[in-house]
């Protein structure tokens, strides 16, 4: 009984938490991770960068691993070899190598002995030391003039040493003014703001337009609501499927029309020449989009009490006056958010893009989050790419704030009452 | 009223004209699927006089992994609707109707996340999903959260908000818990508006691509959007097998669009409405 009135009391708080506790885990964390790689020189591919070190490591596995090898290999030789010289010094050797594994038992390791440790500056030169005397001794040795095995290969073992050590890949902001200096992040960024600034705008207008006409009564009114949602229900990565068929040089009836037309100087020129491929995408962009746009604003005609048209009607306005002082001001928060929306959308274009151009021709296409995703999944480049994403979040953040400035609105308003 | 008249037949025109551009592409592309291959690749691709019908380039796609990935969309969709669906209507009960503290910071940090580019999280999510051993998997399901959820909550926020008060209140002089009253009184009640969000959910869901096309790398855990882009191969088209791969695809979207039209246009426009 008292539990369940301790419950109640909470009722609030355990509601919500399975909600907060998905975005603190799939949204915040990765928004977090993401901020900690952008200050390090992570690439995947590499295993001495393919994790955040602040200070050196040691791959202690690997140092284990060279070591078995070397003294197999040297055991192999110490059978093959005859005079007394070499046999003292291979036994010489094999002596260092105790001497390394035990440094690093005592010193260095961990409980674990095959992790990847942290070790400080003198410890680490204490180490590398030891290494770089076992590797000469071994050149020394194999300049004696005997029978060995394979001096090569124990050499190119011995070399492994060298890798053992993962020295820190932290760069601090260097990724960053990277990204600035980076002329391909600035010209993705400028085709990125020519895009959205174009298509918002058609989207914005036709939008409008569309929703003005949706909100007179006519017949099939609801059958034209029910397909203006097709195209922007249709899965974008679809979507672009479809129009590159319908642009492709060979087969594609739109730009087979554009050239009739001369628009463009031949269907090829669809896709092929980047201004062309620029408004290809627009014009896809603002098929899919446009007529989501035009609901979302009928949706905020449709609350305008109908009072305000008939009362400004009887005291002899005209239809633009109508549109201008009532409709318009009336609909600021719904083209608000709209805008906002669509604005925000635009800008992260990934989808559209990947599969209707891939960037092309010659990258001249190719978005923010196009280049960013070929830096981090193509080149494995995990740190730059991620302080791309970031610059590019903060510019989010800037048109969010800019909007939200310029058009005076709440955007969570009251809701929270 | 003549005039009322030839304003009626420009709107028809205009209104005809967007359908027109609305279907065309997806009516082009439909009409192709069924053409052969030759004949799309012929001088004379665009003639619509004696086109040739066939259903080859479907009979082909059969023999192609379209119909697994669609199979992985609809169970990684249904998986991510019914979870997200759940626990967006609990938040949106909360945020809506009980006091708490730090309620107005909670409900900014979940709307608000839908704010930020979808890349910023994936990078880290793929390195968690690597580590785990959970790329290719329906685990997938877990980081659609970020972008369903904000939306689920959204629209959940605005149909609470639409109850009248008055039953629940009467429930909890009675003695009924919050939580009670939340399952028994207001969660009947809010039936449409948690269809609503979860059909949004679910074509949210549907239509994912980022996320997909980086932990579900496996021919066979790839969803239908990711699949799709695939049969654009490098060096050759088959353009009739694309189309009809397209058309395969774009059918379930087709069908829900249909069926719950109303619940799509109140779950868009929920976002643009304030009382």
């Amino acid at each position: 009984m008292k539990f369940s009135k301790w419950i109640d009391k909470r009722a609030g708080y355990i509601l919500i938490i399975p909600a907060v506790i998905f975005i603190i885990l799939f949204s915040i964390a990765p928004i977090v991770g993401s901020l900690r790689y952008a200050f390090f020189d992570m690439q995947l591919n590499d295993q001495s960068k393919n994790d955040m070190y602040l200070s050196s490591n040691v791959n202690l596995a690997l140092n284990q691993e060279t070591i078995d090898y070397l003294r197999y290999y040297l055991d192999i030789d110490l059978d093959s070899v005859e005079k007394e010289i070499t046999i003292d010094k291979i036994a010489e050797i094999k002596l260092d190598i105790d001497d390394l594994e035990k440094y690093i038992a005592n010193e260095i390791a961990t409980s674990d002995l095959k992790a990847i440790v942290k070790v400080n500056q003198k410890d680490q030169e204490i180490l590398v030391g030891k290494q770089q005397y076992i590797l000469r001794s071994l050149e020394e040795l194999y300049s004696i003039d005997d029978e060995f095995y394979s001096p090569e290969d124990t050499l190119a073992v011995a070399s492994e040493f060298e890798t053992t050590i993962i020295k820190s890949n932290f760069v601090g902001a260097n990724n960053f003014v990277k990204v600035i200096a980076d002329k391909r992040v600035r010209s993705t960024l400028k085709f990125t703001l020519v895009f959205t600034f174009i298509s918002v705008f058609f989207e914005l207008i036709l939008g409008l337009f569309l929703a003005l006409i949706m909100n007179r009564s006519f017949k099939g009114r609801s059958l034209v609501r029910t397909f203006s949602l097709i195209p922007w229900a249709i899965p974008t990565s679809v979507a672009a499927l479809m129009w590159s068929y319908l642009y492709n040089g060979s087969s594609g009836i739109i730009s087979k029309i554009f050239s009739t037309l001369g628009l463009i100087a031949s269907p090829a020129a669809m896709l092929n020449s980047s201004s062309n491929a620029l408004w290809a995408i627009i014009l896809s962009d603002v098929w899919k989009t446009t007529p989501y746009m035009a609901l979302l604003l009928l949706g905020g005609l449709q609350v305008i009490p109908n009072s305000l048209y008939e009362s400004s009607s009887l005291d002899g306005a005209t239809k633009f006056q109508q549109f201008r002082f009532i409709t318009l001001p009336l609909l600021k928060p719904s083209i608000f958010v709209a805008l906002l929306f669509r604005t925000l959308d635009a800008f992260r274009v990934f989808d559209l893009i990947y599969v209707l151009t891939g960037g092309g021709p010659g990258g001249t296409t190719e978005s923010l989050s196009v280049y960013a995703y070929k830096v981090m999944f193509s080149q494995t480049r995990f740190g730059y790419g991620s302080a791309m994403v970031l610059v590019m979040a903060l510019i989010v953040g800037i048109i969010a704030f800019v909007y939200i400035k310029a058009l005076g609105v709440d955007l969570i308003g009251e809701d929270s009452r | 009223m003549k005039k009322a008249i030839k304003t009626s037949t420009l709107l028809k025109i205009i209104i005809i004209l967007y359908l027109f551009i609305i279907l065309f592409p997806f009516l082009w592309v439909s009409l192709t699927s069924f053409r052969p291959e030759s004949d799309i690749w012929s001088s004379n691709a665009l003639n619509l006089k004696g086109m040739r019908f066939t259903d080859d380039n479907y009979a082909k796609l059969f023999k192609t992994t379209i119909f697994n990935s669609l199979k992985n969309s609809l169970i990684i969709s249904s998986i991510t609707t019914v979870y997200v669906t759940l626990i967006a209507s609990l938040a949106a009960y909360s945020i809506a109707r009980l006091k708490f503290k730090f309620k107005k910071l909670l409900t900014v940090v979940i709307l608000a996340t839908s704010m930020f580019p979808q890349m910023i999280v994936v990078g880290p999510i793929y390195r968690i999903f690597v580590n785990l051993g959970w790329t290719n998997s329906y685990y997938i399901s877990l980081p659609y959260s970020m972008l369903t959820l904000p939306v689920a909550v959204f629209i959940l926020i605005t149909h609470f908000s639409q109850i009248p008060r008055e039953m629940e209140e009467s429930a909890i002089m009675d003695g009924s818990s919050k939580i009670n009253t939340f399952f028994k009184i207001i969660l009947p009640l809010a039936a449409p508006g948690i269809f609503t969000s979860a059909i949004m959910t679910f074509i949210g869901a549907w239509n994912e691509f980022l996320l997909s096309l980086t932990l579900n790398t496996d021919e066979m855990w790839r969803t239908a959007t990711v699949s799709i882009s695939f049969l654009r191969g490098q060096f050759e088209i088959f353009w009739g097998q694309v189309t009809a791969a397209t058309v395969i695809v774009t059918i379930p979207t087709l069908i829900i669009v249909i069926l719950f039209q109303k619940q799509i246009v109140s779950g868009i426009t929920s976002g643009a409405l304030k009382e």
